[in-house]
């Protein structure tokens, strides 16, 4: 007579990742209705759907069912089972998108995962796999999960619009996070950096680090910026392009019919794919960037990056262009400042919440909207809300007001561990 | 005998005895020696092996760390709930008499009929709540999971009962709380021998089940019916100064004993369905764990439910204020049991409860405060105006039924149900609301109950005291709100027949004007008791519209007065065909009513209503745009509205769905509400575009920095380690500091401590003189304060210096998890508990108020307070149903063994649940093998389908939970391990088949599959005959369908059977049933019984089972052996040697005929001769015979002889041989003498 955990309901894609990330990790079932209902091309991209089979590589017993216009998707969690787990990730966006909600799930699995992702490692929309190592990494440590298997590695770069890019992501599980009182962010004591080109001249990532660094050198003499230059298999794919925008009406829709959960549950979704895009004329997916980390005395780690428009798209960016404006973007980042990054926000929050029931602390920049949204998620599924007190920045010349988040965690611990 | 001789005294030598005189003659003799021995012989004990000194300090360092617990985050709150104690025994123990005894003993009070749990003060800083449990299985497992000290009564005139090790081992698999012995039926013994024996023989069993040093208590006798006072007290006094060790289970989980229950159910859907589910509150100190409104809970006995609100209420049994007083005044030694009867004054939501039994009398209220004679008013009255109006009736038509407060209400919620009668005994008053089940329909026809309430209502309508009228006023002020609503829900209701809003609280509708006319001429015709009624269905018709109205209250605008004030005069017409007494109220109040509207309802309400979400000023407005246009077009098509309606729904769907606006975090029937009365007005486009943006988490800038301007730049100058430090960092800083401070500390010495003061002072010294008394005071503060941070600093340097090193990880730990425990407390200490019940939840040690919805009529119907209601929370995704693997065994008392497939009663976390386990065993490579019945005396695994629990929780198995058996109950227990959803059990499956064919090594087999294909899916495969050769299938033959070509390692028989092991998986049926035993009508709650296993179904209905002929005992027996002849080649026949050939000679034929001799016949003669020479013969052969003995005897006689007279020469023989040696030997000597003398004289 246990009552299935009441499922929450949402409209529309957005916010898709967290949803059902929190999906998972509470247990609750969610159902997304209304997804681009209204567009010309309604239903899940390519990525969401991407997304949906990670998630269901990753887990076991999870019941997921889309409409036949992929307007609507139930899903029903599993329980996380991880493993060694490989996955082509959909080069519309970059690895960040994957990586950011695996970062959120891999302490929670039964076996530790080890998972091969491919796809775009650098784009413009989402966090870079740099990034997200130099950044999401110490949040994890700082919540008890470190150690040797914590790692995330960049095997190959691969740039849009190809791709090509071949990352693996590796974390320990753990039975319960420790809590964190995160309050002071502590000062800047270096900066460190990654320019990084790809199928273009090595010249490039010299350039970018020139123009960047006289910007950052009026603050703080300890800089280092690493130039990577990938090479032939390493450089990514020389692959087929994407249909234009216009094109996409003709995507690949992937279709889960209702079936019944088979009994052990880990395959429980047939996948029909419909369409296959036909071969198109092979081109390369050139570019560069840069990637800037600064790290304080007390291990924050705040970080800025930009890369070049695709191939392609939109006009060439001159690489001193590009190393200028990211160096401004890593001032703007420490002008918001916090004990971490915008980026990670959302991340330490949801670990904070899953922690035990102990009162955790961490300071922050102004909130990003996605962690706004994510708050509010947190509390429709786990009922919790956040302590918000705002600090201003007062007299001190340390950047912009800051927000102190406290909550008690929930006391969660992770179900899918296995005793014994 | 007197004769006879003493022993001597013989001293003793050895024993302790000898060495104690020995030792005491040695010190009268100055010899002895003080010292011992490791000081006198300090080389006997110096290292003798270096190995041995490392293992023994090993030894010692594991025994100590063995000691230690691993540290956890002191949760307690600072207000801890009262300590469950739980009181348990066998029947007629003596439970009861101990539980009125403590409760006696600790508030002076006695409480005659103990029902449920009673909560009492027992000291400055603790309170108890005791509870009973009784031999229910049932009630002892769910108590047993709550309980924090367990008196444990033993008979002692008997001796332990299963009941007392049931329990126990309960206790231990779900967590082992304090256990206290409690011996009773002393007074049995009648020797004090017999007594101190079976003392002593209790005693010692007791430890070895809890722990050795367990507490046994000791109650000799009764007085009087009681016990003892002093035992009492001295229990009394363990119990209160007991510490605990929180247990996992309980620390993670949040948990209530409910003391109190009642039924919110709508009466009118009870009316029209008596078993309809019900909406109940709960009552009870939260314990365990944080706890958050809408979480899922579990209730043992009922079901899963999920809170639908939750609510704190003030301490009913609160503990004393903090003062410095010795002890407890007789006024503070409170008791709450409200299942019993016994309470103080209690505030609900929705009701106040006066008891006015004991020393403590009244307790202001903050909303009203009612005098004395109100209080006595009220205490006379046995039925509430509230129970009343509900059961009053008005007619609107002449032919219609007549309608009673139900109909109007229908939302139910500020209506309790109170199904316990007044309790006269006690004296307390209780708002009787008799609207459950059969109560409802005796006490409509009940006249006497009429009478009451008109009586009562007379008594309210004339007394018009404060709270009547402040309660009026906030009502009429809302009736207007609410015409607007229900002029909304107008074009609903006449779709809708459920919504039962009635038709004349709309002002300006033609059809209710009339039926108000009506109305009034029936009023004429009613008699005054009808008049009564009809006020009260006015006032629950104005408390209706005050819930929907303050719902938005606080989203009406000026425009809502103002409209308010429009419609006032056409309102007062039409309400006036109405009211009849407080018709002049309405009309007064109106003004008030608004203000007392903002002012009152927006406290008590705001909270609810602030959860729920209401929309936006500006979209309210909309809402009221909305709600006029209705208006005035509401001749228009109902169709064409209701279309219109469900568009708006819609784009209010989207609003509140979609991440952008705040409603997201609403449930769907809160929006549904929501979209009952105002209307969103966001244009769907946008929403649309904002609910498919782009997911990502990065945080875009809109309005970047200029990072080349310099003041910009310098505005995170300080992020750099380049920049400037704060005051407490930077490292030039802190130096200075340390030199002031040794500087002041010298000061400190000398006694000049004003050499360290601040510039700053001295300053404000100058300044301000007139001020400068205070500036004294505060100066002398400031400096007395830098006096104590210099001696805390100093103190933490010393503390600092001093613990360097001495920490280990262990205490590192513990210092860690104390400053979380720290922070914990402070972090919410400072805010209100509204606030901190958002942010951390409901904390344990408040009393709330829980409501559940859709609970089994039964619970309510057959409720019966002796039995605990628990309402456990459920941690995440503990509330969904999977596969679950167990470590179990059997226990050692039970005396049967289980059965795979057997449903089996689990009590695992809160729950207690019938399932059907399938019980397997892991083998070496990792396979779940099942098994067919659990080991003897061996763990094996256990899988079952039921609800997800974490690992490692402690869990036991009963096989029944209904009737009592005199064996030991408790079946099996065990922890969780896994809670895979992919679990694999196998069971071995054997295919055999026959050999049709056989080469060499190589045979064909058929028999085995069926097809190729099944052949192609074990190509490979290892198969092995009975006799034991192994073989592999090789590939599948065309010829016989299913037959294949194998080889094997040696020839095959054509009798040989091969066959192959195979592992079959095989599946957990999901079957989760909970065992609903609270829902069984009162007296039958220990009868619950599930699914009946088919060995008791087949007793049931007779069934015999057929057995397998073959696997039936048989005599057996056995045949004689037959061997074939030996057949030896002939060829080997010739090569033997003739020894050994075999003998084949003919038997001699038969003698033909010719050679047979003829038979000779004799004459008479002849024959007389034989005969003579016959009897001659014998004579002669008995005589020789005779003869022959005689020979032989003599023959032994002589032979006896001549053995005598050989021994006999040997003897002689001998001697003669023996004087011969001697001689012999003398001569020799003689010789030997002489031959030395012979030399000896040669040298001479």
């Amino acid at each position: 007579m246990a009552t299935q955990a009441h499922s929450l309901s949402y409209a529309g894609c957005n916010f898709l990742r967290q949803r059902l990330v929190l999906s998972t990790l509470s247990g609750r079932p969610v159902k997304i209705r209304k997804i681009r209902a209204r567009d010309d091309n309604p239903g899940l991209r390519d990525f969401e759907a991407s997304f949906i089979r990670l998630l269901d590589k990753i887990t076991n017993g999870s019941r997921i069912e889309i409409n036949q216009t992929g307007t609507t998707l139930y899903y029903q969690p599993g329980l996380l089972y991880g493993g060694s787990v490989e996955h082509d990730c959909s080069v519309l966006r970059g690895i960040g998108y994957y990586l950011e909600s695996l970062l959120c799930l891999a302490p929670f699995m039964k076996h530790p995962l080890r998972i091969v992702l491919r796809g775009v490692t650098n784009d413009q929309v989402d966090p870079s796999v740099d990034v997200l190592k130099a950044t999401a990494l110490p949040v994890l440590k700082q919540f008890g999960i470190d150690g040797e298997s914590l790692e995330l590695k960049i095997v190959r770069r691969g740039m849009p619009p190809g791709g090509g890019g071949e990352v693996i992501f590796s974390c320990p599980i753990r039975k319960v996070l420790k809590p964190i009182q995160l309050t002071d962010p502590g000062k800047i004591k270096r900066i460190r950096g990654m320019a990084y080109s790809v199928r273009v001249s090595p010249q490039m990532a010299n350039r970018i680090v020139d123009s960047a660094r006289s910007i950052l050198n009026k603050f703080i003499p300890d800089i280092y910026i690493y130039t990577d230059h990938m090479k032939g298999i390493n450089s990514g794919k020389v692959g087929c392009p994407l249909p234009a925008p216009g094109q996409a009406t003709q995507r690949q829709l992937e279709i889960v019919l209702k079936c019944p959960m088979t009994m052990d549950g880990r395959h429980s979704v047939r996948w029909l794919s419909i369409t296959q895009s036909s071969p198109e004329p092979l081109i390369t997916s050139p570019g560069f960037g840069l990637s800037l980390v600064a790290e304080t005395t007390n291990g924050t780690f705040l970080s800025a990056e930009l890369t070049s428009n695709p191939q392609g798209q939109g006009a060439a960016v001159l690489p001193e262009d590009l190393g200028r404006n990211c160096a401004k973007l890593l001032l703007e980042e420490i002008y918001r400042g916090g004990c971490v990054d915008s980026t990670n926000q959302s991340l330490a929050l949801l670990f904070m919440t899953l922690g035990q029931q102990d009162v955790s602390k961490v300071l922050l920049g102004p909130l990003s909207p996605y962690t706004i949204e994510f708050l509010r998620h947190l509390k429709s599924f786990f009922q919790i809300m956040f302590k918000i007190e705002t600090k201003p920045c007062g007299e001190e010349r340390k950047g912009g007001d800051k927000v102190l988040m406290t909550c008690v965690g929930i006391g969660f611990s992770n179900l899918s561990k296995t005793l014994k | 005998m007197e004769t006879k001789d003493q022993k001597k005294h013989r001293k003793k030598n050895s024993g302790p005895k000898a060495e104690k005189k020995k030792k005491r003659h040695l010190q009268d003799l100055q010899l002895g020696d003080e010292e011992d021995a490791r000081k006198r012989n300090p080389k006997a004990f110096a290292v003798q092996s270096a190995v041995r000194m490392a293992r023994s300090f090993h030894r010692t360092q594991d025994l100590k760390t063995k000691k230690h617990h691993i540290p956890v985050v002191d949760r307690t709150p600072l207000e801890p709930p009262p300590i469950v104690v739980v009181v348990m025994g066998p029947p007629k123990v003596g439970k009861s008499t101990l539980i009125q005894c403590l409760i006696r003993n600790f508030t002076r009070q006695k409480l005659t009929e103990i029902r449920g749990p009673v909560t009492i003060v027992s000291g400055k800083k603790r309170r108890l709540t005791i509870i009973e449990c009784g031999c229910d299985i049932n009630m002892m497992i769910d108590l047993a999971k709550v309980a924090d000290l367990v008196l444990m009564l033993i008979d002692a005139s008997f001796g332990f009962e299963m009941e007392t090790f049931e329990f126990l081992n309960i206790c231990q698999v779900h967590g082992f709380p304090k256990i206290m012995g409690v011996l009773t039926h002393l007074d049995s013994f009648k020797y004090n021998k017999q007594l101190k024996k079976a003392k002593k023989r209790l005693k010692h069993r007791f430890w070895t089940e809890v722990y050795p040093g367990a507490k046994l208590f000791y109650l000799s006798g009764m007085v009087h019916g009681e016990y003892q006072n002093q035992e009492i007290h001295n229990l009394g006094r363990f119990i209160t100064v007991m510490k605990f060790r929180p247990l996992t289970w309980q620390t993670s989980h949040p948990y209530i004993l409910a003391d109190r229950m009642e039924d919110l159910t709508n009466p009118e859907d009870i009316r029209t369905n008596a078993k309809c589910d019900r909406k109940v509150s709960l009552y009870g100190y939260l314990r365990g764990a944080h706890m958050k409104n809408k979480s899922q809970i579990h209730m043992p006995g009922v079901g899963d439910f999920a809170v639908s609100d939750i609510s704190f209420l003030p301490d009913p049994c609160a503990l004393p204020e903090q003062q410095k007083k010795r002890c407890l005044n007789e006024k503070e030694k409170l008791v709450y049991a409200p299942l019993s009867g016994v309470g103080g004054v209690l505030y609900d939501k929705d009701a106040v409860y006066v008891d006015l039994g004991g020393s403590h009398g009244f307790q202001e209220s903050d909303e009203a405060r009612p005098t004395h004679e109100l209080v006595q008013s009220l205490i006379s009255t046995h039925s509430t105006i509230d129970a009343k109006m509900a059961s009053s009736r008005v007619t609107l038509f002449s032919d219609s039924k007549p309608l009673g407060s139900e109909d109007i209400d229908n939302q139910g919620l500020w209506m309790p149900k109170e199904e316990k009668q007044v309790d006269l005994k006690t004296g307390r008053v209780r708002r009787k609301a008799i609207f459950g089940g059969e109560e409802d329909e005796s006490g409509d026809s009940d006249p006497e109950d009429d009478e009451e309430m008109s009586e009562g209502d007379r008594l309210e309508n004339s007394s018009s005291d404060e709270t009547e009228e402040e309660e009026d006023a906030e009502v009429t002020g809302k009736v207007y709100i609410a015409d607007k609503g229900a002029k909304r829900q107008k074009f609903e209701m006449e779709e809708d027949t459920e919504i039962d809003l009635p038709a004349f609280a709309d002002s300006d509708d033609d059809l209710e004007r009339s039926s108000e006319d009506e109305g009034e001429v029936e009023e004429a015709d009613e008699s005054s008791e009808e008049e009564g009624s009809s006020a009260g269905e006015r006032d629950i018709l104005d408390s209706e519209a005050l819930e929907k109205g303050s719902k938005h209250s606080n989203g009406l605008s000026d425009r809502l007065n103002l409209e308010k004030t429009m419609k006032k005069a056409a309102l007062t017409t039409s309400d006036s065909g109405h009211c009849t007494a407080e018709e002049a109220f309405a009309s007064e109040d109106e003004s008030e009513g608004n203000s007392s509207l903002s002012t009152e309802e927006m406290d008590s309400e705001n909270e609810a209503f602030m959860r729920k979400k209401f929309p936006k000023p500006s979209q309210v407005v909309s809402g009221e745009k909305r709600g006029s246009e209705s208006l005035t077009d509401e001749t228009s098509d109902i169709e064409d509205l209701l279309k219109e309606e469900e568009e708006y729904k819609e784009a209010s769907n989207y609003s509140t769905e979609t991440s952008v606006t705040e409603d997201n975090e609403e449930d769907d029937d809160a929006r549904e509400e929501l979209g009952g009365l105002f209307r969103v007005s966001q244009p769907a486009r946008e929403c649309k575009y904002k609910a498919d943006s782009l997911d990502c988490s990065r945080f875009h800038l809109d309005v970047p920095h200029d990072w080349d301007l310099e003041e910009v730049m310098n505005s995170i100058r300080d992020c750099f380690v380049t920049g400037k430090w704060e005051e407490d960092k930077d490292a030039a800083k802190i130096l200075a500091e340390d030199e002031e401070l040794y500087g002041d500390f010298e000061d400190l010495e000398t006694g000049d401590v004003h050499k360290g003061k601040s510039s700053l002072d001295t300053q404000t010294e100058d300044v301000e003189e007139e001020v400068k008394e205070e500036i004294d005071s505060s100066a002398e503060e400031s400096a007395k304060k830098k006096h104590l941070d210099k001696k805390r600093k100093l103190k933490e340097m010393f503390d600092a210096e001093y613990d360097e090193g001495e920490s280990t990880y262990f205490d590192d730990l513990k210092g860690e998890m104390h400053k979380q425990a720290q922070l914990n407390r402070a972090e919410f200490e400072d805010q209100d508990d509204e606030a901190r019940v958002q942010y951390e939840g409901f904390r344990p040690g408040m009393y709330v108020r829980i409501e559940i919805e859709n609970v089994p009529c039964e619970f309510v119907l057959n409720f019966d307070p002796h039995y605990p209601i628990i309402l456990g929370g459920l941690g995440n995704s503990e509330g969904s149903v999977g596969y679950v693997q167990l470590r179990l065994k059997k226990h050692r008392w039970y005396k049967k063994i289980l059965k795979s497939r057997d449903p089996i009663i689990f009590s695992v976390g809160w729950r207690r649940f019938q399932t059907i386990p399938l019980y397997y065993i892991e083998d070496h490579n990792g396979r779940q093998r099942l098994l067919k019945y659990t080991p003897q005396h061996m763990h094996c695994g256990a899988a079952f389908w039921g609800p997800i629990t974490p690992q490692g929780t402690g869990f036991l198995a009963v096989q029944f939970v209904d009737g009592t058996t005199p064996d030991f109950r408790i079946a099996a227990t065990g922890t969780v391990l896994d809670l895979d959803k992919s679990i694999k059990i196998v069971k071995k499956l054997k295919l055999t088949g026959f050999p049709y064919k056989i080469f060499k090594n190589t045979s064909f087999i058929k028999g085995m599959f069926n097809s190729a294909l099944e052949v192609a899916k074990f190509e490979g495969a290892v198969i092995r005959t009975v006799s034991g050769i192994r073989g592999q299938i090789k590939k599948a033959l065309r010829a016989p369908e299913g037959a294949f070509r194998a080889t094997f390692e040696d020839k095959l028989l054509m009798s040989d059977i091969v066959f192959m092991r195979t592992w079959y998986p095989v599946s957990i049926p999901a079957f989760y049933n909970p065992v609903t035993s609270l829902l069984k009508p009162v007296g039958e709650k220990d009868t619950w019984s599930g699914m009946r296993t088919t060995g008791q179904l087949r007793l049931a209905n007779r069934v015999k089972l057929k057995p397998n002929k073959d696997s039936l005992y048989k005599l057996i027996v056995r045949q004689k052996k037959h061997f074939n002849s030996l057949h030896i080649p002939k060829a080997l026949q010739k090569a033997l040697p003739f020894k050994n050939k075999p003998k084949t000679q003919a038997k001699a034929g038969k003698i033909p005929k010719d050679r047979q001799r003829p038979a000779v016949i004799r004459e008479p003669h002849e024959r007389k001769v034989l005969a003579l020479l016959d009897a001659l013969s014998t004579v002669h052969r008995q005589k020789m015979r005779k003869a022959k003995e005689q020979r032989h005897l003599h023959n032994k006689e002589h032979f006896k002889a001549k053995q005598k007279e050989e021994e006999e020469k040997l003897k002689r023989q001998k001697d003669l041989r023996k004087k011969l040696f001697r001689i012999q030997g003398q001569k020799e000597k003689r010789n030997q003498k002489s031959s030395l003398k012979g030399p000896t004289e040669q040298l001479k």
